[in-house]
């Protein structure tokens, strides 16, 4: 998963657990405020009540003669009332309560103010009620307003955050894109420093490039140092070579001497090969092949088939070939791509017994085109495929394995160009398919 | 032919020499850059084998002065140098081929023979050896007008050995014309027995192949 995409992703998911969080406890902080500030309202009406019975006198609201009438007061809409009536005996009281009243065949639940006073020996009751229906609409406008602004917030701080985390990140993206994603070789690498004030971003940039400065200059010295160990080397091969070879075309040898040259001849030729192949590894660890080529598998297949059919006639091996669909892998190095495949093959024919069976197919897998070589050889064991697998193959192993360096070749070919190699092998026989 | 090689390894320069002498050729020898320049004042070459890593600079640099001064001479690169721009570079500078060291005589000569031909204006696209009759335009081989089959393989070797008629050719040279140096397999000499057998069996069908002899022990020669 993207980086933007986790930030938004957890942006989203923590705004919206506080917004559910707030959300759930609104009605509960709602009413709760709402009932302080009920509560505080009937204080402040009582003191006013009490302020005017003590400016007015209490006879102004209950009347000397029937004082068991008490003084009752509803406001048009009943959502307020004061009632205050005479009792008989003092008692304590200074309650604020809930409780539903019956007016007019209609049950009012009521915030009431319950506060018994004594004024000149006599003892009152004040009841002041606030209708709680007025206060749960005003909650519940609150909360609609409160979940449209809500909502309205997380909408616009999604997509706020989004161009923000795009915005932040761009510097980041092209240094993964431009620097990262795109480079397989280090010549490929594009010293121009990313556009951004962001610290971070341009150390992350400035380490990178520094990095691959240190890696092409080790690759440009490793690059000379193979060119001049191919020459060190190569050089006193061509002198024995032609002499070995001089010598072949002049007369008057004996068969012995004969026999001996050609002993030499094929020590020249393994050292040839030898360092040949080993050039050939480093160079290709180098990144020295050029990439440039369009490459028909199916053409390569075809040609590699023709070539070596006759060999696998000789030993009598079932050269199949069933299913070369067409594929052209694109910025690729031809004579590589056939050297990774013919090695796979080669080693099927000398390996497989006479009277033997090579499979040898090209199919799309998906997006993949996979080619794979079957045989009923031996197999190679799997301490070899490991140490090759991992490049700590040695020499004296190899040779007692009569593997050579084809399969180190094709190993570090495939993995220059970018193809997956599965081998797998048994008693019953190995099977090398390369994924492009 | 006349031929400058240029090359500062004087054993390999002496064997390269010794064989062109014995082919019939003359063969001039330059140790640097500043003798090949001269050289190339004082004589005209029909071939100029270049060496690239010289002690007084690089080959390369030569390029340009052969084509000025010697427009006729062809030119082969052969160097020990392993670096994949080097061939390209001197393709592009004007050689004619690259042949990377360590290489065979009988394939130096190879690639010096097919230039020649190719810039002679493919006259001789016909070759005849035995009975048979070789068109080196379309690779195919054909006995009284009709076409024998052969694979690409079987073609390029039977070519190969017509060129350098008359001489053996162990299984390594032609294994390494075939496969070049990359063929990592000691089985390969097996291989040109192989092929040799399939085109004796091909061509047997129509006349002899006694021209095409197995010299034992050695390899094999084309007797003309």
């Amino acid at each position: 998963m993207r980086l933007s995409t986790k930030f938004l992703l957890f942006n989203f998911l923590a705004k919206g657990i506080i917004l559910l969080v707030f959300l759930a406890a609104g009605p509960f902080v709602l009413r709760y405020f709402a009932i302080k500030s009920t509560d505080r309202q009937l204080i402040e009406k009582r003191n006013e009540v009490l302020g005017i019975i003590e400016a007015e006198g209490i006879e102004n609201f209950i009347s000397e003669e029937n004082p068991e009438l008490g003084f009752g007061s509803y406001n048009i809409l009943k959502e307020e009332y004061i009632l205050l009536e005479q009792v008989p005996q003092a008692f304590e009281s200074d309650l604020i309560f809930v409780e539903e009243r019956i007016l007019d065949n209609e049950s009012v639940t009521y915030r009431v103010y319950s506060y018994a006073f004594e004024i000149d020996g006599e003892n009152f009751l004040l009841e002041i009620g606030r209708s709680l229906q007025t206060i749960d609409e005003i909650e519940a406008i609150i909360f609609r307003i409160l979940i449209g602004t809500v909502l309205l917030f997380f909408a616009l701080s999604f997509f706020l955050d989004n161009a923000f985390n795009k915005s932040i990140l761009r510097p980041f993206s092209q240094i993964i894109e431009k620097k990262l994603s795109h480079i397989k070789e280090p010549q490929q690498f594009s010293y121009k420093a990313i556009e951004t004030n962001t610290e971070e971003f341009v150390l992350l940039d400035e380490s990178l490039s520094e990095m691959m400065r240190r890696i092409q200059k080790a690759f440009n010295q490793e690059r000379v140092f193979i060119s001049h160990a191919s020459h060190e080397l190569k050089t006193p091969i061509s002198v024995l070579q032609t002499k070995v070879e001089n010598l072949f075309s002049q007369d008057g040898f004996s068969d012995e001497q004969m026999d001996k040259l050609m002993d030499m001849q094929q020590t020249i030729q393994k050292m040839k090969k030898t360092v040949n192949a080993l050039l050939l590894i480093s160079k290709v660890n180098n990144a020295q092949f050029i990439k440039n080529e369009e490459v028909p598998i199916h053409k390569v297949l075809e040609e590699l088939i023709a070539d070596w059919e006759a060999m696998a006639l000789e030993k009598n091996i079932q050269l199949q070939f069933t299913g070369a669909e067409n594929f052209v892998l694109k910025e690729s190095n031809s004579s590589l791509c056939l050297m990774m495949i013919r090695n796979a093959l080669v080693n099927a024919i000398k390996y497989t017994p006479e009277s033997g069976k090579i499979i040898l197919t090209g199919t799309w897998e998906g997006p993949h085109y996979r080619v794979s070589i079957q045989d009923n050889g031996p197999g190679i064991s799997e301490n070899l495929l490991k140490q090759v697998e991992d490049g700590t193959v040695f020499l004296k192993d190899v040779e007692k394995d009569k593997s050579g360096f084809g399969l180190q070749i094709l190993y570090k070919v495939a993995l220059y160009l970018g193809v997956k190699v599965e081998i797998k092998s048994g008693t019953s026989g190995t099977t090398v398919s390369f994924i492009f | 032919m006349r031929i400058l090689l240029v090359e500062d390894e004087k054993n390999l320069a002496m064997e390269i020499k010794a064989f062109m002498e014995t082919e019939g050729d003359i063969c001039d020898i330059a140790g640097n850059l500043r003798d090949a320049s001269e050289n190339l004042a004082v004589n005209p070459y029909d071939f100029v084998l270049l060496d690239l890593g010289l002690p007084d600079g690089d080959g390369l640099d030569l390029l340009e002065e052969i084509q000025d001064y010697q427009e006729q001479a062809s030119i082969i690169i052969l160097t020990a140098r392993s670096e994949v721009d080097d061939r390209v570079k001197g393709l592009q500078l004007g050689a004619d081929d690259y042949l990377a060291k360590p290489f065979s005589l009988v394939e130096l000569k190879a690639r010096m023979q097919a230039i020649l031909r190719r810039k002679s204006g493919w006259n001789r696209d016909l070759i005849h050896i035995g009975e048979f009759e070789m068109d080196l335009n379309s690779k195919t081989i054909s006995f009284q007008k009709e076409e024998i089959n052969l694979t690409k393989k079987e073609f390029t070797l039977l070519h190969f050995m017509i060129m350098n008629k008359n001489r053996v050719l162990n299984r390594f040279q032609l294994a390494e014309h075939l496969w070049g140096d990359h063929l990592e397999d000691d089985y390969q000499s097996n291989y040109i027995d192989v092929h040799i057998k399939n085109l004796r069996k091909k061509l047997g069908q129509f006349a002899s192949t006694d021209w095409l002899e197995t010299v034992r022990g050695l390899g094999y020669k084309i007797k003309a």
